[in-house]
């Protein structure tokens, strides 16, 4: 089965899905596999709320390489550095990239972004007391582009919103070693994703969505065992990679 | 530290006999002139090796791991390490050291140059051998030696899973040995991520040799670059020269298993023990067949737009998981040098060989020599301890493979290589044991491509496919190796003039096509110092005589068969032309003193 959605693939080669493709594609599978492809991280919460669209960056696990441009893409673009009052894209180590890449054996690599769900355990899972004003919390979702932000003057550190996006959805959000204040929650570049952009193999794609399926902001490990199973017939993994 | 921008200009020096490490500056000058990767990695052999002879296997050989200028950076496929040591496999016919042997490097893609770099360093280079079998972690400046008794004889697919459970964080990239590097196996290979490998030359026997199982290394460092705006605006046109392009594409439907097909037809393919250059039943093993029945995924290196690993699964009797393969080396050589025919069959030969850490060219290249002895009944079964290697015999295959890593009975004999076996076997057997300085021939056959063989016998590290079939061409792949990109995507013509930009753009020094071919020219020509020291001479460079008595007998190329004078006229304007003598091989002053290697 694996290799016939491998073939579907094909007839779609290297392209960035456009909504409609993406709306196609997702008739076209029917199977887990490309149903995880394009649901796996970012799925029904949406939906289920009845808030209509919204752009996000979806992940198409068949046609990732694990290459790692994105990181390198993402890092380059939210870790910008100075030169000479000027600021330009960094030279993308991907430790400071907000989409990571977990690669597994067997072969499988999962891209794991911010999957921006609507009911944002993490923002929930926040302790500060709303501010007055805003009614936000240190950590807040942004009314307009849905991304998730943290207001690192009011955070404490205490890395409750790590825990809950770990235990209950992605688990892409990661505390500062040195000051436990949350990161890798994703920016969006500004509405122009430099990982979609970037990649190489029209993995990733920038699209308007809404979402009705039932896999939902699943852990890496989770992906990668569903994507094993069917293409190595084994959920059987050691290891991280 | 570094007075060299682009270069973090530190080495790190591992001795496993003391437990001690250190960070060391490395001369601006030998960046600038020998750049990264097998350049650089081979101007620390020749500073740390100072006289011939020393054995390879002693804890003075350095086992080097060298990215280069362009690891670490998001330069479009800039994912390979290359190692570099002295041989443990190759020796000249006469010397008067008794462990003479080549340079010897090995070069792999995946993700461990540019974490090297992450991690603040632009080589590391291990000494010294530890008590017992030990690990290192590398993270960031910290260094540990760790003991890693309990991981011996473990095989590599699953040492590849319980080291990074060990290791507890998956962002660690790890280089390792398996029981066939443990064992000395002279051609036993360095892997990383379970499918990717330093195959040839003998670097998991040196690092076997150091008792060092496996290597681990994070960073959370960036290398920098001369000039940020030009590297930005040169990554962007290399990006354009690749990306969505048929060339990349192409690369990415079948890898190198194109030429599996594509070389039989052309008659250039290593076909039973390559007595031929076409393969009848290529079709079986070749690209297509695998893309139909066995690869679930396309799988890239490092930044690599053109993703030509592949990963399956296969069923029946042979059935399991595939870390890569078939690729044109690992699928010719146990494929139709060993007229194999049965997919799974040889998908569990390339995996098995990954799993023990053998190389699999010269691996494929002995068996494929000992199914012809025992054809021509020059070794009986006994002598193979039972196992009746017949051709195309896939659980023969398996078993001999098996003795090998583990050195048992005729393994003993057969991880010497074909040259050993010939020498002890006779009756002939030297002129198809197809070997050049000791080590075997790749999967390119010859006898229809006299320019191939020029690369087997003139490269650094003996019978090298890739070394370049002329001197332009060597001297460009020599300068590739240095500086961490791999030479796939180097074939699209469109990416050379950002290639350049980027080189310049990041080092600061101006790289036009002759100056990049210049720096290679160095360091083949330092390479050749070395090997001249160690006592190679003209004799060596010598290929075995089947390619000049045994004509194909099938295929388009039917008829072929390669001519000593011709060969031999054509080997003298070699070294003529490199400005070596060409009675002994010996580099001219006046070219060392064009390439500043007359100090050296």
């Amino acid at each position: 089965m694996a290799r016939e959605i491998t073939n579907t693939d094909k007839s779609l080669a290297n392209t960035n899905l456009s909504r409609r493709d993406f709306i196609k594609r997702v008739g076209i599978g029917g199977g887990t596999i490309v149903l995880l492809g394009q649901f796996g991280v970012h799925a029904a919460a949406w939906a289920l709320t009845g808030e209509p669209q919204l752009k996000m960056v979806l992940v198409d696990y068949t046609k990732c390489t694990g290459c790692r441009t994105c990181e390198t893409a993402c890092s380059s673009r939210n870790r910008p550095v100075m030169l000479k009052g000027q600021e330009l894209p960094g030279l993308g180590n991907p430790r400071y990239a907000n989409i990571r890449v977990h690669s597994f054996n067997p072969d499988v690599d999962v891209p794991n972004v911010c999957a921006m769900c609507s009911d944002t355990p993490c923002v929930k899972a926040c302790p500060v007391e709303p501010d007055a004003k805003t009614s936000r919390r240190a950590l807040y979702r942004d009314g307009e582009t849905h991304t998730i932000h943290n207001d690192t003057a009011r955070c404490i550190g205490c890395q409750s919103c790590a825990r809950a996006c770990a235990t209950e959805r992605t688990g892409v959000i990661t505390p500062n070693a040195a000051t436990g204040k949350p990161e890798r929650m994703c920016t969006l570049c500004g509405g122009d994703p430099q990982c979609v952009k970037r990649c190489p193999f029209g993995a990733l794609s920038y699209v308007e969505v809404r979402r009705d399926r039932k896999f939902y902001g699943r852990g890496p490990e989770k992906i990668a065992a569903e994507l094993a199973k069917n293409w190595y017939g084994t959920a059987e993994f050691g290891g991280m990679k | 530290m570094s007075g060299k921008p682009g270069y973090h200009g530190v080495l790190l020096n591992i001795d496993l006999s003391t437990g001690k490490s250190e960070k060391v500056p490395i001369p601006v000058e030998d960046l600038d002139r020998f750049v990264g990767g097998q350049g650089l990695g081979m101007k620390i052999l020749w500073d740390r090796l100072k006289k011939p002879g020393v054995n390879p296997l002693s804890p003075e050989n350095p086992l080097i791991f060298m990215p280069g200028p362009f690891s670490g950076l998001p330069v479009p496929s800039s994912s390979r390490t290359c190692v570099v040591t002295k041989s443990p496999i190759t020796s000249p016919m006469k010397s008067d050291y008794p462990h003479a042997s080549t340079v010897s490097y090995s070069n792999m893609g995946g993700f461990f140059g540019p974490e090297i770099r992450f991690a603040g360093y632009d080589g590391i280079a291990i000494t010294g051998k530890a008590p017992e079998l030990c690990y290192i972690v590398i993270d960031d400046g910290k260094v540990e030696i760790r003991e890693g008794k309990r991981f011996k004889g473990m095989r590599t697919d699953v040492f590849d899973k319980v080291f990074l459970d060990a290791l507890g964080d998956r962002r660690f990239k790890t280089v390792y040995i398996g029981p066939a590097g443990e064992n000395l196996v002279p051609f036993s290979s360095v892997l990383h991520t379970a499918g990717r490998a330093a195959g040839r030359g003998g670097m998991g026997c040196v690092m076997g040799s150091k008792n060092l199982k496996a290597i681990a290394v994070k960073g959370s460092g960036q290398p920098t670059v001369a000039d940020h705006p030009r590297f930005l605006a040169a990554l962007e046109k290399a990006r354009q020269a690749l990306y969505g392009t048929a060339y990349a594409k192409s690369w990415a439907e079948q890898g190198t298993a194109r030429g599996i097909v594509a070389n039989s037809n052309a008659g250039t393919e290593a076909v039973r023990n390559y007595r031929e250059g076409t393969f009848p039943e290529a079709d079986k093993i070749g690209g297509d067949a695998a893309r139909r029945d066995v690869w679930v995924r396309d799988i890239a290196c490092y930044c690599c737009p053109l993703a030509c690993k592949k990963s399956g699964m296969t069923k029946g009797k042979y059935g399991g998981i595939v870390h890569d393969g078939p690729e044109y080396e690992t699928g010719v050589m146990l494929g139709s040098n060993l007229l194999i025919s049965d997919m799974p069959g040889l998908l569990k030969a390339i995996t098995t060989l990954d799993d023990l850490g053998l190389d699999q060219i010269s691996t494929g290249n002995v068996i494929g020599f000992l199914m012809e002895a025992y054809e021509k009944k020059l070794i009986d079964q006994k002598f193979l301890d039972g196992i009746d290697l017949t051709w195309g015999n896939v659980d023969a295959t398996l078993a001999m493979i098996g003795k090998i890593a583990t050195k048992e009975g005729v393994g003993a004999l057969a991880v010497k290589g074909v040259r050993a076996l010939s020498r002890h076997i006779g009756k002939g057997s030297e002129k198809f044991a197809i070997q050049v300085k000791g080590l075997e021939l790749a999967a390119h056959n010859i006898q229809a491509n006299q320019p191939r063989g020029l690369s087997y016998v003139t490269a650094s590290r003996g019978a090298c496919h890739m070394s370049g079939d002329d001197i332009a061409m060597q001297n460009r792949r020599a300068m590739l190796d240095s500086t961490g990109i791999c030479f796939f995507p180097t074939f699209e013509p469109a990416l050379e003039a950002p290639m350049l930009d980027l080189l310049s753009a990041i080092t600061g020094h101006e790289y036009d096509k002759a100056e990049f071919e210049k720096a290679g020219e160095r360091i083949f020509n330092l390479e050749k110092l070395f090997n001249y020291r160690e006592g190679f001479r003209r004799e060596d460079d010598r290929l075995p005589d089947r390619f000049f008595e045994d004509a194909f007998t099938v295929g388009p190329k039917k008829g072929s068969v390669l001519d000593r004078n011709t060969f031999a006229t054509m080997l003298t304007q070699y070294y003529k032309d490199r400005g070596w003598d060409s009675e002994t091989t010996r580099p001219g002053k006046a070219k060392l003193k064009e390439l500043g290697l007359d100090a050296a």
